[in-house]
């Protein structure tokens, strides 16, 4: 298998490289090969992505990018710092984690607006606002009672009087009765609740005052400062692939589905995601500045919710030169 | 001894498995808990092309897995063998590495190896390699020693006496790693799919927890279980083909207890000293960047020197205690569980049948699909956690029982015929005394599988102890804690192992001297 062998398709492949050769675009450039390494499976949370690839968008820029999947086992960190990714997507807390830990990233951007953090609970048993967790029963994994403290400090709720389950991540807990609210995503365990006909709400915790970026991309100094073109073509291509998204959801859940077929994908459940994942990333602020955009304000906001989770962060944790190159 | 194979208990097994499974489901029907027989098989039949793919792909992992491991564990045997002086330190490197949580280890072989299926491979091999050595060592010693007499008289040395006589003995022992092996590295190959796998069963089996579909999960466990259960009857189907001699009478000279003291205290200085080199040359390696591959120099530097070393210390106290809980009841639990049902299926041969397919099924169905099923019968507390431990560790023990308990001296049982001995006696005076090898075998690999399953339970379900702990840790790139948390659970499956193997020398000196005889 080492030797080259001379197959028809080679063949083919090699007359069709030479014919189209001397009309492309770049002759004398090669794409960059470059990884983004995703912070969970695929799925239509990363679908601008998608349609950045899909659409050539990266191709253009000279970018060959591989979309790494994440998974519970796989930190987005350490492919970042070891340089295997050029880019990763976390999130804030982690980040700042990770810097405490002497990890050198900068957020280069911000793909959730709105921390996607909410309180799921049942129609006939509703928690509408933090003064209704009082007396009640959360499931959640207990490596996240920060986040419900943190909540709880933000409007001044009795975190004592709130009994925590540790629970897996499903819904299944609150769908049996055992919890009467879980700690959950948006976009993921109220979305398929939904889609199994089960009556839930929820409260987004953006909205009461929990500002923690989120879907942020990470990368590290010396590749801001060593690979900036790299960096600007990706974010650019980022840009392009969620402002097609915003266009049409379900078209970019049906484009997810369809290229990945092995991932075991519902399309009614990617619609539905897609539309959820909407309010969370476009803002005023992004309709004005452009995708992924942060101002000095929402990142004093997200200072003060860190500084509440245990994490003590300053501005320069944030770098907006690159957006700033993207969308100037 | 060997009865002729009928069909009809295994289908009869199989048929009472499914009854069982079919009133679970209508008992809990609408809790969004169990999905039936006919609701997994239309999954199926809706899916085949997506579960048809994903199957594939995780068997093909698992399998190669299963080579990889199994014959580091068979060339790691004869090194022990072939250089006695090496056993100890061999036995121990394999232990401190099976000990290696995969929340440490996995994401660290995606670094190393990249997008692709190593990191499921190497897992799957992981998973295997030390359940088969364990077996493989204490069979290699099953010899009479007339017969490496026999070998030395003609003036061979050690090779013909692994070639001609101990490979054979060590036949039943091996073949009990293997089907030990088999769920194992099914299970090995789908939670190394969580380290970013672009597909496979366990990459499925996520999604489909989080998307509350329940036909699917249930689908994805029927068809693990099914593997595992074709795997394992496979290994059974040869070994029952290979071995036809009955066992021999193993007499072996009692011997006066191990080496020099100098040498019992060198020994363990000794594997301390390699381990620590082994580990110190694996985080030079290109990729292994010191944000998360910590050296010995930092986890101490960590826990001594420094700000917060104290409440360092005081976390992995905690979790430590909180892991401890379970752990000791679960090991029993599984062990009294599995060497009680081999006796059982040796006493009453009919319930094996009935018994065999549940065991391979609880062993192999991820424990994401049974948590939630376990937490509603069992509860979230102490008697939930206890019992997946012990469901983890009861499995290798029946195995190894079940293979020790056949291993009675044919000529013996003769004796016992003779005299219209009834099965109970020849249970207690001849089948007992010649499974207690293999049950020590089962007790020494069980330590660090049971501290393995503990911490797999508080990572997925009870969100405590030490499982937790370096989850928590790796999430939030606390990476000196992780490896903190890695030594101390190496330590302790350490330190445990080498209590039950000081226990396995008293007894086994008067029971099977050929098994401490160097």
């Amino acid at each position: 298998m080492s030797s080259p062998t001379l197959t028809r398709r080679g063949l083919l492949a090699a007359a069709t490289g030479l014919a189209v050769l001397p009309f492309a675009r770049r002759p004398a450039l090669a794409a960059t090969p470059v990884s983004l390494q995703l912070s969970w499976l695929h799925s239509v949370q990363f679908a601008g992505s998608y349609l950045a690839q899909k659409n050539g968008w990266w191709q253009d820029a000279g970018l060959d990018v591989s979309l790494l999947q994440g998974g519970p086992n796989a930190p987005v960190e350490p492919p970042v710092v070891s340089g295997t990714a050029l880019v990763g997507i976390s999130a804030a807390d982690y980040t700042a984690a990770a810097v405490a830990q002497g990890a050198n990233f900068k957020i280069i951007g911000v793909a959730m607006q709105k921390n996607p953090f909410a309180i799921a609970s049942l129609a006939d048993n509703p928690v509408a606002t933090p003064a209704d967790l009082e007396g009640r029963k959360i499931g959640m994994a207990l490596a996240n009672t920060p986040v419900l403290q943190a909540l709880c400090t933000l409007n001044d709720v009795d975190f004592d009087a709130i009994q925590i389950v540790p629970t897996q991540y499903s819904a299944q807990p609150l769908v049996s009765g055992e919890v009467d609210c879980l700690l959950c995503w948006e976009t993921d365990l109220p979305v398929a609740m939904a889609i199994n006909g089960i009556d839930a709400r929820t409260m987004l915790m953006a909205d009461h005052g929990y500002a923690v970026h989120s879907q942020t991309y990470i990368a590290t100094e010396e590749s801001l400062r060593d690979h900036r073109a790299e960096l600007v073509a990706l974010m650019s291509g980022e840009a392009r692939g969620w402002d097609a998204y915003r266009g049409d959801t379900d078209a970019a859940a049906e484009l997810t589905v369809q290229m990945f077929p092995d991932a075991g994908l519902d399309l009614p459940t990617q619609k539905l995601q897609a539309e959820r994942q909407v309010p969370l990333m476009f803002s005023d602020l992004t309709d004005q500045h452009g995708f992924g955009w942060f101002s000095d304000d929402s990142v004093q906001a997200n200072i003060e919710t860190l500084a509440l989770l245990g994490r003590e962060v300053t501005p320069q944790l944030w770098d907006r030169s690159i957006l700033e190159e993207v969308h100037g | 001894m060997m009865r002729a194979v009928a069909v009809g208990p295994p289908l009869l097994g199989g048929g009472v498995l499914i009854l069982g499974w079919v009133a679970l489901a209508a008992a809990l029907q609408g809790g969004h808990l169990v999905a039936g027989p006919a609701e997994v098989a239309g999954w199926i039949t809706t899916n085949p092309g997506l579960i048809g793919r994903a199957l594939g792909a995780t068997l093909a992992n698992a399998a190669l897995g299963f080579l990889a491991g199994n014959l580091v564990a068979v060339a790691l045997a004869a090194v022990a063998m072939i250089w006695p002086r090496l056993l100890n330190l061999v036995s121990g490197l394999a232990l401190v590495v099976f000990c290696l949580p995969l929340i440490a280890t996995g994401p660290i072989l995606r670094v190393l190896m990249g997008p692709g299926d190593g990191p499921q491979i190497v897992l799957a091999a992981l998973a295997v390699y030390y359940t088969t050595l364990i077996p493989l060592l204490t069979g290699l010693r099953a010899t009479p020693a007339v017969w490496l007499d026999l070998v030395h008289s003609y003036g061979r040395g050690r090779w013909s006496e692994l070639i001609h006589v101990r490979a054979r003995a060590a036949l039943p022992y091996l073949f009990a790693g293997l089907q030990i092996a088999a769920p194992a590295a099914f299970l090995g190959a789908m939670v190394g799919e969580f380290t970013g796998a672009e597909r496979g069963m366990g990459v499925l089996t996520i999604r489909f927890m989080r998307a509350l579909d329940v036909p699917a999960l249930w689908a994805i466990a029927a068809l693990a279980a099914a593997v595992s259960m074709a795997v394992y009857a496979a290994i059974g189907a040869l070994a029952r083909a290979v071995l036809h001699d009955r066992p021999p009478v193993i007499l072996a000279p009692p011997r006066v207890m191990g080496g020099s003291r100098p040498e019992r205290v060198m020994q363990p200085i000794l594997l301390v000293a390699v381990v620590l080199v082994l580990w110190w040359g694996a985080m030079a390696l290109p990729g292994m960047n010191p944000f998360f591959a910590k050296s010995p120099l930092d986890v101490m530097a960590a826990l001594t020197t420094a700000p917060q070393a104290a409440a360092t210390r005081d976390t992995l106290w905690t979790a430590l205690a909180e892991t401890a809980v379970f752990l000791l009841p679960g090991y029993l639990a599984g062990l009294i569980l599995g060497a009680g049902l081999a006796v059982a299926l040796v006493i009453v041969p009919n319930l094996s049948a009935l018994v065999m397919p549940i065991a391979v099924a609880l062993r192999s169905v991820p424990i994401v699909t049974t948590a939630p099923l376990i937490v509603l019968f069992l509860g979230r507390g102490a008697l939930g956690t206890i019992s997946l431990v012990a469901v983890m560790v009861f499995f290798p023990t029946l195995v190894a029982c079940l293979h020790g308990l056949r291993q009675a001296p044919g000529q013996i049982l003769d004796v016992f015929h003779t005299y219209a001995a009834g099965r109970l006696r020849q249970m207690a005076h001849v089948r007992l005394p010649a499974m207690l090898p293999a049950l020590f075998a089962a007790a020494r690999m069980s330590v660090p599988a049971a501290i393995l399953a503990v911490t797999v339970v508080e990572w997925l379900t009870t969100g405590r102890g030490l499982g937790s702990l370096m989850a928590l840790s790796a999430s939030v790139s606390d990476y000196n804690m992780l490896w903190a948390a890695v030594v101390v659970v190496t330590t302790i499956s350490a330190v445990c192992y080498a209590g039950v193997a000081a226990v396995e020398r008293r007894i086994l000196s008067i029971y099977a001297p050929e098994q401490v005889r160097r």
